[in-house]
């Protein structure tokens, strides 16, 4: 009997016309992993909280939600409350307590359990998930991946039977987000717990799904195993849901010569066995083009010998370090957690000042944020709002530089990012995407020569990422210069010219970013690992392949 | 974990904090007063060799001589007058009150600042959760709230210095103006955000029935042992308060300080009592030395 059963879920939030659920019907069996995916906006989130009675929204709803073949609202509120478990995106907003040992214990607590029941349960979980050392750290001392998986364990330890994973890594590091995902196919695994996840980082959950729902525009397009769910979305010419596809998949799709759905690869490990069988010969080697990233290289920006740390006792965030920026280039700075890479943008903009060293701006030094030129993007655009309005925030910060004809300049923006329908509304109410546009029109408003962004794709949709991406691209044509700080190397193998490595508060490599990305044995991108020492010509990126392979099909 | 004084039971140690603030207002006499100050200094170096005390030293002082100061100038009751100072009598009474204010105060001080140390804020809420479960429950998220805010109030900071609002230059109308767009930003994001820790509340049943709290802390013999002991000495040192060993008179007559017969055995008790933190530190120690042999 199915787990959970949902018949024809419909739901409108107040004050809309189009639905955000429609009709929407699916029975998942239990012990299943089911993914979800679809464009932001779809409804993926909505349906979870459609099953989630306690925090389901607001709106006009019909149909009926089965949960082991009873409706949802006939059971007792607190049963259903511990049987379906969710994890929502943003690792600190979940957390309740200020340490890690309350937060466990919360969900316990709220459902009236006795201490000795407690400490029990604790020990146990505490021993499953290996976080004995945490117990009692203060929550905010953690890395995000650490807080979501102190999150993921308060849920568990209620003993949910499905548990509903709202983009769990969006906010997450690759490393801490395959750590978290991990995790959830080993309790999926071992302990039969039914998972429903939204996620956009595809790579990763498609080898682990059972299943993949694809949404689009509230309603269920296509379900099923995961190969056929690609097949069917490459058969279909389903274009708004490329960008979803897993790399790995992509490039199979645009270069195999008969589809096969079994041969699909989800895995690098299957992508390898398939590239291998590829024939060289079948390449024109004259095709290769020589890139030559040696364009007059006339540096803007540059650091030198920085030393940064925050406080007299503290650890040394950045020592030594320089670095140069080109005019025109697209620089993009990558390197683990704690690395000092947000510390160095911020340094480079001005905001921190260095204990040691200098940064030279077009020759000149500086120590104070020149904004009109150096702009800077922060990773939560929420903190550059102050205004009620996306337009009176622009026309204010037009104010605060002292721009002459801000109208036109705010205008000429507006349409060059398309955000003229959300002008009026509050910076906090429009989506991801729009919310990181609305920001980067208001540090863009004055004109600046150098762009300084900070994780600009952190918690965006696949396909908001490639078109802020083209976006960006299309500025730099433009003459803007940007350094990009990011843990998403599909993106910046992708689209930025250069890349450099931070380790330990110093840059290790900087080189173009084709040949940095080929150089790395294991910072690099999924289709890298996947072309790399065989007989094809190695590529980073699909875009790449299709540049270097042709767009012909492959004989296998 | 904690050991020595700090891993009693939280209601030992808030009850020893109860009986010597007690102790403390009763038997005002300097040499009871001196003797406790130097006991609570000597327990502070115990708990983190001064650190906290250090720092809090410089404004004890200039309190301390406020009240000295203060004091006689504004008491004029005595009648041993030292000298003549705007026309109004400067009293050794209110000169020996001004020392016993002052010392009160340092003592009462350098007592608080080993309670921060001892009674750690989970330990003070986990006692009053048991009588106000709902408030115990507001100050804990009030507990993460304060410093998180902090937090996102400096990071506010430093990206709207970017956009040109600073509260470090400029003049000071400008400079409140903008201090409160910042405060203005922090409270609503922080709305926007607290939304979300709410929807993971419910997630996680809360609301749904009446809670539970884990106790993470059990009365064992020693607690009550030591509850007794507290409790008996104190007992004591109140009848000898009530018989009025231990007290300076001031007024009609100023009394010497020295003290006399009887009183040595209250001081005795007093000395027990304000120092009963560094008696379990040293059983402790002692038993630790003997433990390593």
């Amino acid at each position: 009997m199915a787990i959970l059963e949902t018949v024809k879920v419909s739901f409108t939030y107040p004050n809309q016309l189009l639905p955000a659920l429609n009709q929407v019907s699916f029975s998942v069996e239990p012990g299943e992993f089911i993914v979800i995916c679809g464009p932001s906006g779809s409804g993926k989130s909505t349906l979870l909280r459609m099953v989630k009675q306690e925090i389901a929204p607001y709106g006009e709803r019909s149909g009926e939600i089965f949960y082991n073949g009873k409706k949802l609202t006939e059971y007792e509120p607190v049963k259903i409350a511990k049987e379906i478990g969710m994890v929502f995106q943003d690792p600190e907003n979940q957390i309740v307590m200020d340490r890690v040992f309350e937060e466990l214990i919360f969900g316990l607590e709220n459902i009236g359990m006795p201490t000795e029941t407690m400490r029990t349960k604790l020990a146990e979980m505490v021993h499953f998930f290996g976080i004995n050392h945490l117990l009692d750290k203060k929550i905010h001392l953690l890395s995000g991946g650490q807080k979501q998986i102190v999150n993921l364990a308060s849920v568990l330890l209620m003993e949910p039977r499905i548990l509903l994973l709202d983009e769990p890594t969006a906010q997450l590091d690759p490393v801490a987000a395959k750590d978290f995902l991990h995790m959830v196919k080993q309790m999926n695994d071992e302990f039969g717990i039914t998972v429903l996840i939204v996620e956009h980082r595809l790579e990763e959950v498609f080898p682990l799904a059972d299943r993949v729902f694809v949404f689009d525009h509230g309603s269920l397009k296509i379900s099923g195993p995961p190969k056929d769910v690609i097949a069917k979305v490459w058969q279909e010419q389903y274009r708004p849901l490329f960008p979803y596809l897993p790399s790995t998949a992509l490039l199979y799709l645009e270069h195999a010569d008969n589809l096969q759905i079994v041969d699909i690869p989800l895995t690098v490990k299957e992508g390898r066995k398939w590239a291998s069988q590829l024939k060289t010969h079948q390449f024109d080697t004259s095709f290769k083009k020589q890139e030559n990233y040696n364009e007059k290289q006339n540096p803007i920006l540059q650091v030198k010998n920085i030393y940064f740390q925050y406080e007299k006792t503290g650890k040394k965030i950045l020592q030594s370090l320089s670095l140069t920026i080109n005019e025109g280039e697209w620089l993009t700075i990558v390197g683990a957690n704690g690395t000092g890479k947000s510390t160095l943008l911020k340094v480079m903009a001005g905001l921190e000042s260095p204990q040691r060293g200098k940064l030279i701006y077009n020759g000149k030094k500086y120590s104070k944020p020149i904004s009109t030129d150096i702009a800077y993007l922060p990773q939560n655009p929420k903190l550059l709002f102050i205004q009620d309005t996306v337009r009176g925030e622009l026309i204010e910060t037009a104010q605060q530089f002292h721009l002459e004809n801000y109208e036109e300049k705010i205008n000429c923006l507006v349409e060059l990012l398309g955000i003229q329908s959300i002008l009026d509304r509050h910076p906090y109410d429009v989506s991801g995407g729009e919310m990181q546009k609305s920001a980067l029109a208001c540090v863009l408003l004055p004109q600046p020569k150098i762009l300084l962004l900070d994780e600009p794709t952190k918690g965006l949709d696949p396909e908001m990422k490639v078109a802020l991406g083209k976006w960006l691209k299309s500025m730099q044509s433009r003459g803007l210069t940007i350094v990009m700080v990011t843990h998403d190397i599909e993106f910046a193998a992708r689209f930025s010219d250069r890349s450099a490595m931070m380790f330990q508060g110093e840059i290790t490599v900087t080189t173009s970013t084709k040949d940095f990305f080929k150089g790395n044995a294991f910072y690099t991108t999924v289709v890298n690992r996947m072309t790399r020492d065989g007989n094809i010509p190695e590529v980073v990126t699909v875009e790449e392949a299709e540049e270097k392979w042709g767009s012909q099909k492959i004989k296998n | 974990m904690d050991n020595g004084f700090r891993s009693l039971h939280p209601f030992v140690i808030f009850l020893y904090y109860v009986l010597a603030i007690a102790m403390i207002m009763l038997y005002q006499h300097p040499f009871f007063l001196t003797f406790a100050c130097l006991l609570l200094v000597i327990f502070n170096f115990v708990l983190d060799q001064g650190k906290m005390l250090k720092k809090w030293v410089s404004m004890m002082i200039v309190l301390s001589l406020l009240f000295l100061i203060l004091t006689p100038l504004t008491n004029h009751r005595g009648s041993h007058i030292l000298f003549y100072l705007f026309n109004s009598a400067i009293t050794l009474e209110a000169l020996v009150q001004g020392l016993l204010n002052a010392l009160t105060l340092i003592v009462i001080l350098t007592l608080t600042i080993t309670f921060n140390y001892c009674m750690t804020s989970d330990k003070f809420l986990f006692l009053f959760s048991k009588w106000m479960p709902k408030w115990s429950l507001l100050v804990m998220l009030s507990v993460r709230f304060v410093p998180l805010l902090n937090r996102r109030l400096m990071e506010i900071t430093t990206v709207q210095k970017g956009k040109g609002l600073s509260v470090a230059s400029g003049p000071l109308k400008q400079r409140i103006k903008h201090g409160l767009l910042l405060v203005q930003v922090l409270l609503t994001w922080s709305l926007e955000d607290g939304i979300q820790t709410a929807d993971s509340m419910s997630a996680r049943a809360y609301g749904l029935q009446k809670r539970t709290k884990y106790t993470p802390y059990k009365l064992h013999m020693n607690d009550g042992f030591m509850i007794l002991i507290l409790a008996g000495l104190t007992g004591t040192g109140i009848f000898g308060w009530w018989l009025g060993d231990g007290v300076l008179t001031l007024t009609p007559f100023l009394e010497p300080t020295i003290l006399y017969g009887r009183e040595w055995v209250f001081f005795t008790i007093y000395v027990l009592i304000i120092g009963f933190p560094l008696i379990v530190e040293g059983k402790e120690a002692i038993q630790w030395q003997y433990w390593k042999r």
